[in-house]
């Protein structure tokens, strides 16, 4: 209810930025927002920025898991940016899985990968 | 032929006679204590026989001898035994102490009190002196105040209501005040003035329960000196079980010196350990990370965070974890190792092992350590190629299949 999480398309590229104390429903709320827009717009990116988080659970590292799952399944590379060294500590140490993930240092690095992987993605189809 | 009357003077003064010998009896019975008695003049009148027994001189030797032929010959330079005499005679009573002389030449200490005894009008008319031979009590006292004095800690006994009883010589060079300043005064004036108030509770509590144990174990005790300076303390308490109560020795000692060396020990090793994890960056958005020496897990740690840290300022995409100073490699470094990958993939940076030598290869296969896709290479030099090939084909135009070299699989 009480955080928008805004999410800006570029080209065919999605940004969504997550910042501040994230709630569970604010996340859940993101996931289906998110997914909603990839599916209307057929954007063939989706960066998701999170060097705005510096504390990540397993609850909503799990949710940031699953929204790159539908995104892919959705047609869309999704890159996760900005992990935090904090948070990149914390999440090796709970154990979640997040080793499918592609990950970048920032925003910049997130597109160059982004536009490798579907470079990918077009040889491999 | 006596009068009725002077028959019943002489059947009293028989009277009076035989209870003069009952009582003189009495006083030779006493075996332990020397009772002498002296004229006004201070010379000896009678002899007990606990006197004989003590000094060793027999009453005809002693009988109209000054009592000061007991005395040792620095007490007679000094005028002791007149003035015993003299305050006996002003206030009634004086208590004696100290070392008399045998027949046989040896020192006893003796101990005891010279009454003055007057006659219906006031007039002093004599003097008794009861002692006793207190030289083992004065042996183990002289012991206990050198003791006492000759310990290195500051000692401070304190009695039940929390009142000095005693202190030591270290003490007052510690604390800086003088002994008189201290006895008889509540302990509290050593406790710094911000625990102050809590104090007496704390006491009491230790009184309650007295047993030998240190003072507030696990805390960082302070006392406070004579000017208002404070400094940090060790305080080992003990009860002292004494016919007045329970006293409760204190036993105080600074460490200010001690509590310096271990902050500079501490200092020291963070330095070590900051020196131990030095990251470097060995090209454009290329850290290396030479790790020497053993890794324990306080040391991994700080690792894992300074390494993090460094990719995050620096914007690295590519990191060598060089081990060839790693001296073994077991399961525990090897997941701290594999931690350290995972979370730097996370954040996006791709890491590549160096430094394998051949038996730390063929431990970690035995060991079944699985790095799973991390690269390894054999040198650094190598391991610094492949880093640039990487970096460059990231920044290429995605001709290459990335996915492999940003880490896929292996976590």
């Amino acid at each position: 209810m009480s955080q928008i999480v805004p999410i800006l398309r570029i080209g065919d590229t999605l940004l969504v930025s997550l910042q501040g104390e994230l709630d569970d429903t604010a996340v859940i709320r993101v996931e289906d927002q998110l997914t909603r827009e990839v599916a209307r717009t057929g954007a063939t990116g989706t960066l998701i920025d999170v060097s705005g988080l510096s504390v990540v659970d397993s609850f909503i590292a799990r949710v940031i898991a699953r929204i790159v799952g539908m995104t892919r399944l959705l047609g869309s590379e999704a890159v996760v940016v900005g992990i935090q060294p904090a948070v990149a500590i914390t999440l090796v140490e709970l154990g979640v899985p997040m080793g499918h993930l592609d990950t970048a240092l920032n925003a910049e690095q997130g597109l160059t990968l982004l536009r490798r992987l579907r470079a990918n993605g077009h040889r491999a189809g | 032929m006596p009068t009725p009357r002077n028959g019943n003077r002489t059947a009293a003064d028989r009277a009076a006679a035989d209870r003069l010998r009952g009582l003189e009896a009495m006083l030779d019975a006493i075996a332990d204590y020397a009772v002498i008695t002296l004229d006004a003049e201070g010379r000896v009148a009678r002899w007990s026989r606990g006197a004989e027994a003590l000094t060793g001189h027999a009453p005809a030797e002693a009988i109209g001898q000054p009592a000061a032929m007991l005395r040792t010959a620095e007490d007679r330079d000094a005028g002791l035994p007149e003035r015993d005499l003299a305050s006996a005679r002003a206030t009634g009573r004086c208590e004696v102490e100290g070392w008399r002389l045998r027949g046989d030449g040896r020192r006893y200490w003796a101990r005891g009190v010279l009454t003055a005894m007057r006659d219906g009008q006031g007039r002093v008319t004599g003097f008794v002196e009861v002692t006793h031979d207190a030289t083992a009590a004065m042996r183990a006292e002289t012991m206990f105040r050198g003791l006492l004095e000759s310990a290195p800690d500051a000692i401070v006994i304190v009695e039940e209501s929390g009142r000095i009883a005693l202190v030591n010589r270290k003490t007052e060079e510690l604390f800086g005040y003088g002994r008189a300043q201290l006895i008889g005064h509540d302990v509290e004036v050593l406790v710094p003035e911000r625990f102050r108030a809590q104090h007496p509770a704390l006491r009491n509590g230790f009184f309650a329960a007295a047993r030998a144990r240190p003072m507030g174990a696990g805390l960082e005790l302070f006392a406070v000196r004579r000017d208002g300076s404070e400094f940090p303390v060790e305080i080992s308490l003990s009860p002292l079980e004494t016919d007045s109560g329970i006293l409760v020795s204190a036993a105080i000692r600074d460490v200010t010196e001690r509590r310096d060396q271990l902050r500079q020990l501490r200092r020291q090793r963070d330095e070590i350990l900051e020196l131990s994890t030095p990251v470097i960056q060995v090209w454009d958005k290329v850290l290396a990370l030479p790790i020497i020496g053993t890794l324990d897990s306080n040391r991994a740690a700080r690792l894992t965070e300074s390494l993090l840290e460094k990719i995050a300022e620096r914007q690295a995409e590519v990191i060598i974890l060089d081990i060839s100073g790693v001296p073994t490699i077991d399961t525990m470094v090897a997941q701290h190792l594999l931690k350290t990958v995972q979370a730097a993939t996370l954040m996006g940076a791709v890491s590549i092992m160096s430094g394998v030598r051949p038996e730390t290869a063929q431990a970690m296969v035995h060991l079944g350590i699985d790095i799973g896709h991390l690269r390894s290479r054999s040198t650094l030099r190598d391991a610094l190629q492949l880093a640039l090939q990487i970096v460059r084909d990231r920044a290429g135009d995605g001709s290459r299949a990335e996915r492999t070299v940003t880490g896929e699989g292996g976590l």
